[in-house]
Order: C-alpha cells, then sequence, then structure tokens
C-alpha cells in the first residue's frame, strides 16, 4: 500500500526555488532516504510534508488522503510525524511529561486520559533505551538520548509514519549503530520511515530505497548499491569526481 | 480518576486549597476594620494576578490586555446595574469579558513575544480611548455613577471568583490542557506537530481566564460608585497582575496570590506614607524583581530551603567527625 504520495510539489523562498516539481511515493512499511548536499531542499521538503510550511504547488497524500492544505496538528493526528533536525524537544519538561503531551494529543481517538497514559508512556520511551531518564527534565540529557526522545515523542502520536530530520547527526559510531538497529526495529513493527541522513555509512546500511535531491531537484532514486554506484550521485554528493 | 490521582499527588494542595478560601471568608469578621477594608483590594489583585496566570504562566504569552477585559466588566455593570440583579450583571460583565478576549485572540493568533505584549498594551488603551469617545460624543458623559452595594456583598462576590478562579487553575494545571499549554510555551512548533490544535487552545484559555477579569470588574464597579474610562480600563490594572505573578512566581498557585498580598500591602502603604513618591517606589520594584528574582519568591524560598538543608547536612557530618575524632582519642 502507498503510504506517502508527492506529486509536483514547490516550493520558493522569494527568488530561490527550495523545491522544484518533487515527486516521490513511499510505500508501507519501506525505509526511504533522502539525500543530498546541504541547501538541496530536503527540510523544506519535510517541513512541507508535515505541514509547517504551507504547499505552493502541487499536491501530497497520505494512505490516500490528500493532506496538501491540512495544519501540522491535524497532520500528526492523521499518523504521519516528525522530528527535528535541531532538536525542538519541551526543554524545562521531563522526558515523561514530553511523551505524555504527544500520546494524549497525538491521537485524540484513543482517548488517553491525562493520569492514564503511564504505561504506554514507559514502554515508548523504553523501547528508544531511555527509562532511565524518565523524570530528567530534557535539557539535562545528553545529545543521543535527546535523538531518541524525539523519536520516543513522534512515535507517541500514533504515528505509522516517520520523518526523521537527521536523527544521526553528532553521534559517536557506537551510538549510530545503535540508532540504526531501533530504527530497523521500529519498521520490523510496521512504521514507515522516511529519514533525512549525513551520515552515509547509516543510510545505505538502513535503507530499503534513497532518493537524491540537488538543488531541490529530485536527481536519483534507487536501492542502496546502484545509488552509491550513480556516477551523477558520486560528483554532486560524495564529492567523487572519478 | 482525575480525583483520585490528584487525592495520591497532590495532598498538600486538597488541604491548602479549601484553607485558603476559608482562611479569606473568616478574615473580615476577624481582622481589625482597617486591614479588613483592604481586603476586598487583596481578593481583587489576587483573582486577577491568578487569573493571569493561567494563560500567561504556562505559555509565556505576557498580555497586557487585563484592564481592558476588567473594563469591560466594570461597564457593564454601570449599564445595567439598575435593571438586573448584581449576579446576573456579573455573569454577564464575564460573558462580555468573554466574547471580547475571543475578538482579541483571533486577531492576535500570530502574533508572538513583545510584539504580543504590545498589542495586548494597546488593544486595552484603543479600548479605553473608544469608550472615552462614545461617552463624551454619543452619551454627552465623562463618568457615571454605579448604585453601589455593602461591603458585605462585594466581598462574598469576589470570593465566590476567587474560588472558582484557584480550582479553575489548579484543574488546569493537572489536566491535558494544563500540559499542552506549558508545551506551546516550551516550544510551539513542537507542540504543534505532536497534534496540539495550539491557536485553538491558546484562544480559549485565554477567553476562559478573561471571564474571570470581566466578573471580577462588573463587582468593583460597585465598589467604585463612579465610574470613568480612566478608572475602568486603568492601565495599572494591567501592569499589577503582572508584577504580582512575577514577584510570587508563577510556577506554583499560591506565587501569585502572595505576590498580590505583598504589593497590595506595600501599595496601600506607600500611598499613605509616601503619596508622591509611590509611583516611583514600585517602579523600582519591579526592575528589582525582574532583575534579580526572574523565578519569584517561590523560586528563592525553594533554593533558600535547599541551602539551609545542605548546611544541616554538613553540620550533621561535622559533628559526626568529631565525636568520632573524640572517641578515637579516648582509646
Amino acid at each position: 500500500m502507498r503510504m506517502l504520495e508527492v506529486r509536483g510539489v514547490s516550493h520558493r523562498f522569494g527568488g530561490l526555488i527550495a523545491v522544484d516539481d518533487a515527486s516521490f511515493e513511499v510505500g508501507q512499511g519501506e525505509i526511504v532516504g533522502l539525500i543530498g548536499p546541504n541547501g538541496a531542499g530536503k527540510t523544506t521538503l519535510f517541513n512541507l510534508i508535515s505541514g509547517a510550511l504551507r504547499v505552493q504547488d502541487g499536491s501530497i497524500r497520505f494512505k490516500e488522503e490528500d493532506i496538501t492544505e491540512l495544519r501540522p496538528d491535524q497532520i500528526s493526528r492523521r499518523g504521519l510525524a516528525r522530528t527535528f533536525q535541531t532538536s525542538k524537544l519541551f526543554d524545562g519538561m521531563t522526558v515523561f511529561d514530553n511523551v505524555r503531551l504527544a500520546l494524549i494529543y497525538g491521537n485524540p481517538e484513543r482517548r488517553f486520559k491525562y493520569e492514564e497514559a503511564e504505561r504506554e508512556v514507559n514502554q515508548l520511551i523504553a523501547t528508544m533505551g531511555i527509562l532511565s531518564d524518565r523524570n530528567k527534565p530534557v535539557r539535562e540529557l545528553p545529545l543521543a538520548s535527546r535523538r531518541y526522545l524525539e523519536i520516543a515523542r513522534a512515535l507517541a502520536t500514533d504515528a505509522e509514519m516517520l520523518l526523521l530530520d537527521e536523527a544521526m547527526a553528532g553521534l559517536t559510531t557506537a551510538e549510530l549503530q545503535q540508532v540504526m538497529q531501533r530504527i530497523t526495529q521500529l519498521r520490523d513493527r510496521g512504521v514507515t520511515i522516511l529519514i533525512i541522513e549525513h551520515v552515509m555509512e547509516a543510510i545505505l546500511g538502513v535503507c530499503d530505497r534513497i532518493i537524491v535531491f540537488h538543488f531541490g531537484q529530485k536527481i536519483a532514486e534507487g536501492v542502496p548499491a546502484d545509488i552509491a554506484a550513480d556516477p551523477t550521485v558520486r560528483s554532486v554528493y560524495l564529492g567523487d569526481d572519478t | 480518576m482525575l480525583i483520585s490521582t490528584i487525592l495520591s499527588e497532590e495532598k498538600p494542595a486538597l488541604v491548602a486549597i479549601p484553607v485558603t478560601i476559608a482562611a479569606f471568608a473568616i478574615a473580615p469578621s476577624t481582622l481589625p476594620e482597617s486591614i479588613g477594608i483592604s481586603l476586598i483590594t487583596v481578593l481583587m489583585y489576587t483573582i486577577l494576578a491568578l487569573s493571569w496566570t493561567m494563560f500567561s504562566g504556562p505559555t509565556g504569552y505576557i498580555s497586557l490586555a487585563t484592564a481592558g477585559l476588567f473594563g469591560v466588566g466594570v461597564y457593564t455593570t454601570a449599564f445595567l446595574r439598575d435593571s438586573l440583579p448584581l449576579e446576573a450583571v456579573v455573569l454577564l460583565g464575564g460573558a462580555a469579558a468573554f466574547v471580547v478576549a475571543l475578538t482579541i485572540g483571533l486577531l492576535t493568533l500570530r502574533i508572538k513575544g513583545v510584539y504580543f505584549i504590545l498589542f495586548t498594551f494597546g488593544v486595552a488603551a484603543l479600548m479605553r480611548t473608544s469608550v472615552q469617545w462614545w461617552e463624551t460624543h454619543i452619551n454627552g458623559t465623562v463618568g457615571r455613577h454605579v448604585t453601589a452595594a455593602t461591603n458585605e456583598t462585594v466581598y462574598l462576590l469576589l470570593l465566590i471568583i476567587f474560588a472558582a478562579t484557584l480550582v479553575a487553575a489548579f484543574l488546569l494545571r493537572h489536566a491535558s490542557p494544563g500540559l499542552a499549554l506549558l508545551g506551546i510555551g516550551e516550544n510551539e512548533d513542537a507542540a504543534e506537530h505532536v497534534g496540539v490544535n495550539v491557536t485553538r487552545l491558546k484562544v480559549l484559555t485565554f477567553a476562559a481566564s478573561s471571564v474571570l477579569m470581566g466578573m471580577t470588574g462588573a463587582v468593583m464597579a460597585t465598589r467604585f460608585r463612579y465610574i470613568d474610562p480612566s478608572i475602568a480600563f486603568n492601565p495599572l490594572i494591567s501592569f499589577l497582575p503582572v508584577l504580582m505573578a512575577i514577584l510570587g512566581g508563577v510556577s506554583k498557585l499560591y506565587g501569585p496570590m502572595i505576590g498580590a498580598a505583598i504589593l497590595v500591602a506595600l501599595q496601600e502603604f506607600l500611598i499613605t506614607e509616601y503619596p508622591y513618591v509611590y509611583l516611583l517606589i514600585f517602579g523600582l520594584t519591579l526592575v528589582v524583581v525582574v532583575l534579580w528574582l526572574p523565578g519569584g519568591l517561590v523560586e528563592l524560598a525553594q533554593k533558600g530551603y535547599f541551602r539551609l538543608k545542605i548546611q544541616w547536612i554538613k553540620l550533621r557530618m561535622r559533628l559526626t567527625r568529631f565525636r568520632r575524632t573524640r572517641q578515637a582519642k579516648r582509646r
């Protein structure tokens, strides 16, 4: 089944075309990577899909429903959640409350009451391996735990699909392995994932399919092995001119 | 379920809330009359500071529209005092403030930070001058006489509004919307992306807390007896609750209440003793609070308690060490 369908989406900031006629699809249960040099329009694309920016041109469908005109909160309640490149956590609140807020508001149909969420919250933060940080204020967390919390909070909205914006930036190799493993586990539980990443070993190892952007345009799409071998991709992104 | 959780987590509050209300209820008959009179002012500002904190505390949106919403209540009474029972007038004052606050809320949807502060201040000023213009040009009057109510009636009505405010503020803190408001204050984008309809929540909370301000204005009009736009929409009514809430601290419910009590006492003292420099000293207090007490008295007290505790532990450790060495020497 098709989870996400982006059709002819463009976005300009003044004279700059950040995203230029982008079209692609993501199927259910897939992990798709979105790569490209800085300024290629990847995060703008995430902002358009998640509703943070209004779509100027084209259309976006999620689970066969047109979500082009919806607000971020409406999109999130439909099961499409995201994380942020520069983490946007509720820094003054505890890890527990960060996740609890998403759990209560992410899908009102589950009707979680303020005081009932405990078991579910514990489960979610345990899945991400940060149960021991449960009652800490978020501003005291180390970087890796912040990344996990971003994912846990997005999942808490009852997400069927996650948009991960550089969830692995700044992590050590060991932490990287762990995040990749947890992302794969999420997929095995049926969550569809679209991921922006600069760490090439991560993206090549974890993705089923990779889409390459350059100056707002899609320049390639395929399985990791093909993408890694593609001469155009190598020249614009991997900086290899052989 | 909510009740049972609150019972287990918030035992002190469940005692403190009824005790506070009861204390205000018996205060006029037990305190000397000179203090009893200023209790009305204390109660009025406590309600304003608490209801201001309901919206502005968690979200960090500093509203200076309080005088406008209070003034709407005052004028509701000025127009309707002699044609309806006072209780009905007070409820209508709250309803009128709700409608005005909804309008302000819908106009300020996309405004944040200092722009929001300025806008709300401007709205209150605009309301004041509009009413002034309307009264002088259309009605041919400057002010209006309001049939007075007895001190007991005023106090009782304020007490009921205060009880409602305290309970509402407490429940808001222990329910999902309260958590979502905190989330908006921490990071509005993120709150929106986890499914909070931030616009609706902000506007509704702002309007709901304004009901309490409007009702308070409606009651106070009967005490002012004579009102005009500069009394009803006095800018100090916008500033003082903010100052009180910041002085006391917005992280706990009793913060704004303590702040209101202290500042009203200070104000009464300064007005009688130093009438010419009272606003000057008052302004200095604001500067001191903002510069050195950003968390308010609540945080100061918590820090002080924490330090005392550390000193106490250190003292006990020293004592044990001292005893041990003495014992060792004896041997």
